[in-house]
């Protein structure tokens, strides 16, 4: 630790010294501000995370079951399945792990500033163009960052760092209600500073803790400028794999890269991607006459066929991912006795029975997971028939009231757990109509439908989730809830490097959003897919980011 | 009769241009922003913006109707927006695939109906007119996608002899041509267990014909009355039936290829109307409304060949 250390990393270690840090959290607080992930599980007295399963062989092909969708652009990528495609040939500036821990990719090394608002990313030297063997420069990671970041690309990075790096304007036209439109912009000519040849800076307006997680992002991969943000077939890259073939919504194809990747290369020769259609029936088909070796996500339906076949392994791992049942606020749940009465009426731990064969965890209606890390227990509400019921009459509903909550049909668990939730809520006079919408119309009006199901991804702090999905005006807040109280608790609780002090606040947060808040959520789902025994190297990320180039094949 | 052609082929080409004004409108009442769901739910209003002024998708109906049209009129039936790729290239393909599985159904239904109804039919309520009876009304009252997954369970995870899905490629280690086996079986015995019924009953009906009692009665051969004399009559009914397949065979197969992943036309539409590719919808269901037309012009020929009757 020859490194100057950064003044938080000081203060974490302080913190962590006195026990008020815990060790995942000092981890994750230490690599983010630039101490190199070794040396980081050096200080907090871990052992560095083995990866082998033995020695890794050289050859063979996996071949992965999920969608192929469209690849040409990777800077809009809306989901995950395209850039599981197009990380085999792109990488990321930075990579977070299974463990919630962001490690150095084509970045060798961060800093940040004692203010936390300017960050300076320094490349790896030995990164080179797979085509050309050009290395990879400050010039094109700079490129890519201001490519992102145009809200004429269209890419949701924007979202991510809007508050950290972008002003907003008014572009001068008007919406059909007569709004005036938004746009947004750099904060300034310097945001996004060459320092040298291997050296970019990140000037940022507001302090963001966040940022190496930010570049991790899914849609934030590092192309090449010269293929004008388009990826295709042959498209220059600096990962492991080449795409050889694109057949949109059959097929793509990867073949390893000859010449020397900066990570040591691929174990396999070939990657594939089969695309076989939304069908859970058909997964299982493919995967039981091996016509492929895994799958990108198991379906809860399949998942006891699965365990009978010897050949498949189910990988699994504990998330923040979940669904929420959310109300606006107007009638009947203007009334927060009515949104409480609808907490008291659901049974959580049979929805997770019912609707995930508990494979996860009760949800306990505030939106903070027990994988995250400032989780406070605040205790778990059981179902209570006779105080939803005295709730409802208290607040003028004595025959109960009628409602209808819009889902979706796929994936099956959503669907099962609605309806396991409206025979619950039943019992305590709320009767509700289910609206299903398939998933693409679903996704146009999710914000706009007074009462929907709604499926939430994990993400690694539950400070980032309150933050932007029930904060006044947040980008995602799909319940139009405004409290100014949580505001301001929410905006302590990030100020807050001391998990214990934000535990605390956390705890108020929860009670507020039991006392308050507009969602019921039933469970925290773990996420699960298959893979064939022979292929190695492979851990389930919690994301279901699928990277080709660790795995190997033991026949 | 060449007169009768042309104002089919006439009638037939007004109906397309109809139904393509239509399919225009009705997608328009489709609660989907194309622009939205391109970039996911998580773009920004103003990143969605740009996208739709990118795309024209801000001009009025009737501006990218006429414009759709001028393209489709000299044979530029436009891009996919969910393939990006020219809906031709995609159309073909997808229907090539579906009209090959089309094919070797029909050419196994057809047969395999007519002998099974007409064999059932000629002799009302003997033993084997009650087994081929249960079996068709098993068949075809099971759903498709329920006998897809009874063949997987026993084919495929019991015997292990037959691919469970059929991408059409060779990556998966087992030849095409057993790919087709599967999906084939289901939408064989499906629709072939409803054909037999159809070609029985109307079989049973000659039967009961006096021209049939006189036929018997003169001493004639049995085998010579139910070729020479049966047959032709008891195959008029069932005959637009068996044509009105084709158009199943081509735009109704979605259940089989989502079941068997295959890339066919069912499924290309579906996905298409999910995500509401205007292109791709108007040319997969332009396509869909001529192989209709087309069988029915057939269709028409086919019973003036069968019923010396009709004229026109």
């Amino acid at each position: 630790m020859a490194d100057k250390l950064h003044p938080i990393i000081k203060l974490a270690g302080r913190e962590f010294a006195d026990g008020n840090l815990d060790r995942r959290e000092f981890l994750r607080v230490a690599t983010l501000l630039g101490v190199a992930a070794p040396v980081a599980f050096g200080m907090a007295g871990l052992p560095t995370p083995a990866r082998a399963q033995g020695t890794p062989k050289k050859g063979g092909t996996v071949r992965l079951g999920s969608r192929v969708q469209d690849l040409k652009s990777p800077h809009t990528y809306s989901w995950v399945e395209g850039a599981n495609a197009a990380r085999q040939s792109l990488d990321y500036l930075t990579y977070t792990g299974i463990d919630n821990v962001t490690r150095p990719n084509l970045v060798e090394k961060w800093e940040a500033s004692p203010d936390l608002k300017s960050w300076t990313l320094r490349l790896r030297k030995d990164v080179t163009w797979r085509k050309d063997n050009r290395k990879l420069t400050a010039d094109d990671v700079a490129w890519n960052i201001r490519r992102v970041l145009d809200a004429k690309t269209g890419s949701s990075v924007v979202g991510l760092l809007k508050g950290f790096i972008l002003d907003e304007f008014e572009t001068g036209d008007k919406d059909d209600k007569g709004v005036a439109k938004k746009s947004t912009r750099l904060w300034d000519a310097s945001a996004i500073e060459k320092v040298d040849d291997f050296t970019v800076r990140l000037n940022g307006k507001t302090a963001n803790l966040g940022i190496p997680e930010a570049l991790f992002h899914y849609p934030f991969m590092i192309m090449d400028p010269l293929e004008n943000g388009e990826f295709k077939v042959g498209s220059n890259g600096t990962g492991a794999f080449e795409m050889v073939e694109l057949d949109v919504g059959k097929r793509a194809k990867f073949v390893a890269r000859k010449n020397g990747h900066w990570g040591g290369g691929a174990h396999l020769d070939n990657f594939e991607i089969i695309d076989l259609g939304d069908d859970p029936a058909a997964q299982v088909a493919a995967l039981v006459s091996k016509q492929v070796d895994m799958i990108y996500q198991g379906a809860i339906t399949t998942y006891s066929t699965i365990e009978r076949i010897p050949h498949l392994q189910i990988n699994m791992v504990d998330t923040a991912y979940t669904a929420v049942a959310r109300v606006h606020s107007i009638k009947p749940f203007d009334d927060k006795r009515v949104r409480q009465a609808l907490r008291h009426a659901t049974d959580p731990e049979a929805v997770l029975k019912v609707a995930y064969r508990g494979l996860g965890k009760r949800g306990e209606h505030h939106h903070v997971a027990p994988t995250h890390p400032e989780y406070a227990d605040v205790g778990y509400m059981k179902q209570d028939i006779a105080k939803a019921k005295a709730l409802l009459a208290a607040a003028g509903y004595p025959n109960g009231i009628d409602a209808e909550i819009v889902c979706r049909p796929q994936p099956d668990w959503e669907l099962l757990a609605v309806q396991a939730m409206v025979e619950q809520w039943k019992e305590a006079g709320i009767r509700v109509k289910i609206s299903v919408m398939p998933s693409t119309q679903y996704w146009n009006v999710w914000t706009k439908v007074p009462f929907g199901f709604t499926t939430w991804a994990h993400r690694p702090l539950g400070t980032m989730v309150l933050s932007l999905a029930y904060r006044t005006g947040g980008a995602w807040n799909e319940a139009n809830w405004s409290n100014a109280e949580f505001d301001k608790m929410i905006t302590e609780a990030e100020g807050y490097l001391d998990v214990e002090k934000r535990r605390a606040v956390m705890a108020k947060l929860e009670n507020l959003m039991l006392e308050e808040g507009p969602i019921v959520l039933p469970l925290w789902r773990s996420v699960f897919n298959y893979t064939d025994k022979k292929i190695k190297g492979y851990k389930i990320h919690p994301s279901v980011y699928i990277e080709a180039k660790d795995m190997w094949i033991d026949a | 009769m060449l007169r009768y052609t042309a104002r089919q082929f006439l009638n037939m080409a007004v109906t397309l241009l109809v139904v393509s004004f239509l399919v225009f409108a009705l997608n328009e009442l489709t609660p989907i922003d194309v622009a939205r769901k391109l970039l996911g739910p998580y773009a920004t209003q103003d990143q969605v913006d740009i996208l739709t002024k990118q795309m024209g998708l801000d001009r009025s109906l009737l501006a990218r109707y006429r414009e759709y049209l001028a393209n489709a009129l000299s044979g530029n039936f436009g891009e996919s927006i969910l393939y990006r790729r020219p809906v031709a290239q995609i159309l073909w393909d997808r229907l090539g695939n579906t009209l090959v599985l089309a094919g070797i159904c029909f050419a196994v239904i057809v047969p395999f109906s007519v002998l099974l109804g007409v064999i059932a039919g000629m002799r009302e309520r003997s033993f084997i007119d009650r087994a081929i009876s249960v079996f068709s009304s098993v068949c075809a009252s099971i759903p498709e996608f329920a006998l897809g997954v009874f063949l997987l369970a026993i084919f495929v995870v019991e015997l292990g002899i037959l691919p469970g899905i059929s991408p059409l490629s060779t990556s998966g280690g087992w030849p095409i041509w057993s790919q087709f086996v599967l999906p084939a079986a289901v939408v064989t015995l499906y629709d072939g267990g409803y054909l037999i019924s159809m070609i029985r009953a109307s079989m049973v009906e000659v039967m009961r014909q006096p021209f049939i009692r006189t036929a018997t009665l003169k001493g004639m051969p049995f085998r010579d009355v139910v070729v020479k004399h049966a047959l032709r009559n008891a195959l008029i009914t069932p005959f637009t039936v068996i044509l009105l397949q084709l158009n199943y065979l081509v735009s109704g197969l979605v259940v089989v290829e989502m079941v068997f992943a295959y890339p066919g036309f069912g499924r290309m539409m579906l996905e298409a109307a999910l995500n509401k590719d205007i292109a791709l919808i108007e040319a997969g269901t332009l396509c869909a409304v001529s192989v209709t037309m087309l069988t029915q012009i057939l269709g028409d020929y086919g019973y003036m060949a069968l019923d010396p009757r009709i004229r026109v």
